[in-house]
């Protein structure tokens, strides 16, 4: 039997997306910088850890490490990428929100 | 150059320590560390150090506590020990320890509001304690100290009496006479006057016998100490520094040593500076060697040195005292017009020298703070116990699954000690702003004299106190929680299925102890500091006998050499006043030779004409030298005769003016004018010309003692206040005060300039200072009381919402459901009075004897505690009441 969907809360949600955006360079550090910049709320840290580890959890995520640099004090950066269990729940999620906001183009667009 | 891109070691470490899965300590730490030199780079690498720290901290705090890495599953519950580890890894001191600290962090508001409570009051113990350490148990850490002793002319069971009384003869008949005692060492006041330097200033100073720095075993930091043969008049113009007094005046010069400097006008070579340390005797600057003439020596009648010596090897004071009473008990034989009564003391050297006042305050002082670590205590409990309640259905849920009662009891020890482990922590820094605090409210001018004030801070012995009285606490208020844990009832609770019930008998009485407990001290507390306020109103604003305001002082001391003849004295004084009479805001002026509340005082034997008194019946009265206008410039009322006049010179009749109860003790019931006494058996007749009123000259004292004022003209003192009364602010002659005795005298320094309120106030510092500590204990002592009795019934309450809304339900009125609650305040309210009140007295009694008389113990302050207390106590109680009142019924019946 294939795992139920799970449901994405938001930050789940925008973690996902950000995973996607930065393709093979989907590390902590710029999922941070993209999601603040992008929503442009501040994004603490220890929630992102969190996030991730439970979205992993949930094996919407999978991880995988990579070389050790030495900017980084010879420490390996954890890469993560989204699986299809993961893109069912975001499309779903995002279908959704699709659904919920059909013909309220013309409230939510206005400036 | 490139900015460091390596981050503080410390924090990097404390963050991978909290992680317990590799990759992501790897990952984590790693990602820190790139955005580290990254922001190194833009905002400079202290900025970014500090953010690291930041970080670093925030993520290891949410690693530990276990929210996010160690967790596998989303929104898993805590994890509980015994069933997380046990047939797995076993059962570790670690894993308790973490769960403890976890459940703590999930109700931050109370465990904060425990730690607060709790270091305040360890910080308050362990502030006290330095004082208490510093000024009173060793206020002088150099080495052999305990071999030291303090010989006196003085009853051994007096803390009080004056050590500096061996007469010369004595002194030397003992260092021949006694075998038990070595090193023997004697030292004479000398206070010099420095000049020729920018500020001329009085040094406190002292006279010694060549081997005083041997007996003390100290060595000189430059050049030496004084060579015996400079004992000897002539040959004695030698002075030692101390460290301090070379720094502060001489700029740490090191040639200072072999040039000489002006003291008392005269010039003295300084032959040594001693090491930094403390300043002995009595806050000594400086030294000269003691060089009496063989005719001084001779004196036996009167006694004003100072004795040290050291103790034989292997000798106790005990000893020691047998050996000298023996010798004293032979002088006596042998000297019975001198000795009849003469007694000697052998004390250590701390319990000689320290200040002996300072005991009882420090011991009032500690006892406040331990009731309020009490106080606290006993609040930590019921909060403890109260959340223990709430935690009921976990406790019966892991002993279903088979956790032992024992592992339920340490949990909660667990959680007690981290507590008290945070608690410890933030007292340090507290008791550090305490005892800075403390060292900032000392006057300046008292600071010099108090023995052992360097060793005000945080030490090892506080860290120590802080760390047993901590652990103390946390045995005391997390026991019977613990046990309360251990007791848990499986079933019942279980198959009460979370419901709220009304608490256990037991529960609710040892509650109900607890906080009547807290009431009780508390009053105790509010009590005593009452009390001590009273008193220190009392000395600084209640009756005194003269007006202390308006009036400006100036109290020096001339040198004996250029002031031999009582005339160059009487010129100083005349040229000082007339420059000063003449300002416009001067009301009047005068001088006296010692300014009452000052701290010092001078007494002579009285022989009444016409009465014979034994040696032993002769008693001393105070004695004053004044200029005419200073009963007027006191506002000393006079009333009978007159007061003293010009008329009253060198050559005119001996008089005096007595005060109403020197009158009254010599002459009861008759009038005094006209009589003769005098201070001598051989000295002439002096008569009494008026009668003034008393003034406390010593509150601490709070009696007053007989005094008699006798012309300046007539007997010229080197050691005398000026005081001024002025129309305006006293303070806007003090400058002129200071050109007057600068153009008088350019190489005369003054002692102290200061408002004769100032002066007041400054003597009453220290109880000021002791009641203004006590009130801030009694404050907050209050506050948790209050806090524990709201919490307490308003938790009462909460437990009994059911029942309420059952009783409410069923027809009791709001009133009935009020009373059912606040019949528990008035039991602890009443409860914590009784007993209170109780303790209240029996401080009082404490209080008054340690504080010789000036605390008395007043029912109607305690009485008036009692109603304040009560009154809030019982509004703490009936708040909650009232709101639990309030529910409605069908929500209460619906809460779960």
């Amino acid at each position: 039997m294939p795992p139920k969907t799970p449901y994405l809360g938001e930050f789940e949600y925008a973690v996902l997306l950000a995973v996607i955006h930065l393709g093979d360079e989907a590390y902590a550090v710029p999922m941070r910088e993209l999601i603040e910049g992008r929503t442009g709320r501040p994004v603490a840290r220890g929630a992102l850890y969190t996030a991730l580890e439970r979205l992993e959890a949930k094996a919407c995520l999978r991880s995988r490490m990579g070389d050790p640099t030495p900017e980084r004090g010879g420490r390996a950066r954890r890469y993560f990428s989204v699986t299809p269990l993961g893109m069912r729940a975001l499309k779903s999620t995002h279908g959704a929100l699709a659904n919920l906001t059909k013909g309220l183009e013309a409230v939510l667009e206005q400036p | 150059m490139t900015p460091p891109t390596v981050p503080p070691a410390v924090a990097e470490s404390l963050l991978r320590r909290s992680i317990a899965n590799r990759e992501w300590r790897d990952a984590v730490s790693g990602d820190l560390r790139e955005e580290f030199s990254d922001l190194s780079r833009r905002r400079g690498p202290s900025v970014a150090r500090r953010w690291y720290w930041r970080q670093a901290v925030g993520l290891a705090l949410r690693f530990t506590t276990g929210r996010l890495i160690p967790m596998a599953a989303p929104r898993r519950p805590m994890t509980i020990p015994d069933i997380d580890t046990e047939g797995r890894s076993g059962w570790t001191w670690l894993n308790d320890g973490r769960y403890a600290l976890r459940a703590l962090a999930a109700r931050p508001a109370l465990s904060g509001a425990i730690v607060l409570t709790l270091a305040l009051a360890l910080g308050a113990n362990a502030t006290i304690f330095n004082l208490a350490d510093a000024l009173y148990l060793r206020p002088f850490r150099f080495a052999e100290v305990d071999r030291l002793v303090v010989v006196a002319s003085a009853p051994d069971n007096d803390p009080l009496a004056d050590r500096s009384s061996v007469a010369p003869a004595d002194y030397r008949d003992w260092v021949r006479e006694s075998s038990t005692l070595t090193d023997f060492a004697a030292a004479d006041f000398w206070d010099p006057n420095l000049s020729e330097v920018d500020q001329p200033e009085q040094l406190a100073g002292f006279r010694v016998s060549p081997g005083f720095f041997r007996a003390l075993k100290t060595a000189p930091a430059i050049g030496r100490t004084f060579l015996d043969e400079e004992a000897t008049p002539g040959r004695d113009r030698r002075v030692v520094l101390s460290h301090g007094l070379w720094v502060r005046r001489f700029g740490a010069d090191p040639t200072l040593v072999g040039r000489t400097i002006r003291l008392n006008g005269e010039p003295h070579e300084v032959v040594g500076v001693m090491q930094p340390g403390p300043s002995i005797p009595y806050g000594a600057e400086i030294w000269a060697p003691l060089a009496y003439t063989e005719e001084e020596w001779q004196e036996r009648r009167r006694g004003w040195l100072l004795v040290l010596a050291r103790l034989g090897q292997g000798l106790s004071v005990g000893t020691a005292r047998a050996e000298m009473r023996a010798i004293v008990a032979r002088q006596r034989q042998q000297y019975p017009e001198t000795h009849a009564t003469r007694e000697v003391s052998v004390s250590g050297f701390i319990q000689a020298m320290r200040d002996a006042g300072a005991g009882p305050f420090l011991a009032i002082w500690q006892a406040a703070a331990v009731l309020l670590l009490l106080i606290a205590s006993a609040n930590i409990a019921n909060l403890l116990m109260a959340r223990g309640t709430e935690r009921q259905q976990e406790f019966a849920v892991r002993l279903a699954l088979g956790a032992a009662r024992w592992r339920l009891a340490l949990q909660v020890m667990f959680e007690g000690a981290w507590l008290a482990l945070l608690s410890i922590i933030l007292a340090l820094p507290l008791a550090a702003l305490g005892v800075e605090g403390m060292r900032r409210g000392l006057p300046p001018g008292v600071l010099r004299w108090v023995a052992g004030y360097e060793f005000m801070r945080v030490d090892w012995a506080v860290l120590g106190i802080t760390a047993l009285l901590g652990a103390a606490a946390t045995l005391f208020f997390s026991l019977m929680p613990a046990l309360q844990a251990s007791r848990a009832a499986v079933s019942d609770t279980l198959r009460q299925g979370g419901r709220t019930a009304t608490v256990s008998r037991s529960r609710r009485w040892l509650g109900t102890a607890l906080a009547a407990g807290q009431v009780a001290l508390t009053l105790a507390l509010v009590v005593g500091s009452a009390l001590i306020l009273g008193a220190v109103d009392a000395a600084v604003n209640g009756v005194m006998g003269f007006d202390k305001h308006h009036v400006m002082t100036a109290s020096l001391t001339l040198p004996d050499r250029p002031y031999a003849e009582r005339e160059q004295r009487r010129q100083f004084v005349s040229r000082v006043l007339d420059r000063v009479r003449g300002m416009p805001a001067v009301e009047s002026l005068g001088a006296v030779s010692f300014l009452p509340y000052a701290g010092s005082s001078s007494s002579r034997p009285i022989y009444p004409e016409g009465v014979e008194l034994t040696p032993a019946e002769v008693r001393q009265a105070d004695f004053q030298r004044a200029t005419p206008a200073y009963l007027e410039t006191m506002r000393i009322p006079l009333f009978e005769g007159r007061g003293l006049t010009d008329a009253d010179h060198e050559e005119g009749r001996q008089v005096a003016v007595v005060s109403r109860s020197f009158a009254d003790r010599y002459w009861p019931g008759q009038s005094a004018l006209g009589r003769r006494f005098r201070i001598a058996a051989d000295a002439p007749w002096i008569e009494v010309v008026g009668v003034s009123g008393d003034i406390m000259h010593d509150w601490f004292m709070n009696q007053r003692r007989p005094t008699f004022y006798r012309p300046y003209a007539q007997d010229a003192s080197l050691t005398m206040s000026i005081v001024v009364r002025t129309t305006g602010n006293p303070l806007d002659v003090a400058g002129e005060l200071r050109r007057a005795v600068a153009a008088a005298d350019s190489d005369q320094p003054i002692l102290e300039l200061r408002s004769m309120e100032q002066v007041v106030a400054d003597k009453v510092s220290g109880v000021n200072y002791l009641a203004r500590a006590l009130a801030v204990m009694g404050g907050i002592a209050l506050l948790l009381a209050l806090m524990g009795v709201y919490g307490l019934i308003a938790y009462l309450a909460a437990r009994r919402t059911q029942e309420i809304g059952v009783r409410m339900a069923l027809g009791a009125t709001r009133w009935q459901v009020i009373t059912l609650n606040v019949r528990q305040a008035l039991v602890i309210t009443g409860l914590g009075l009784v007993v209170g009140t109780g303790l209240a007295i029996l401080l009082g009694r404490v209080m008054a004897s340690a504080l010789f008389g000036l605390v008395s113990l007043d029912p109607l302050t305690v009485v008036a505690m009692v109603v304040v207390l009560g009154l809030t106590a019982l509004t703490a109680g009936y708040l909650p009441a009232r709101r639990a009142a309030k529910l409605d019924p069908t929500t209460a019946l619906r809460t779960p």
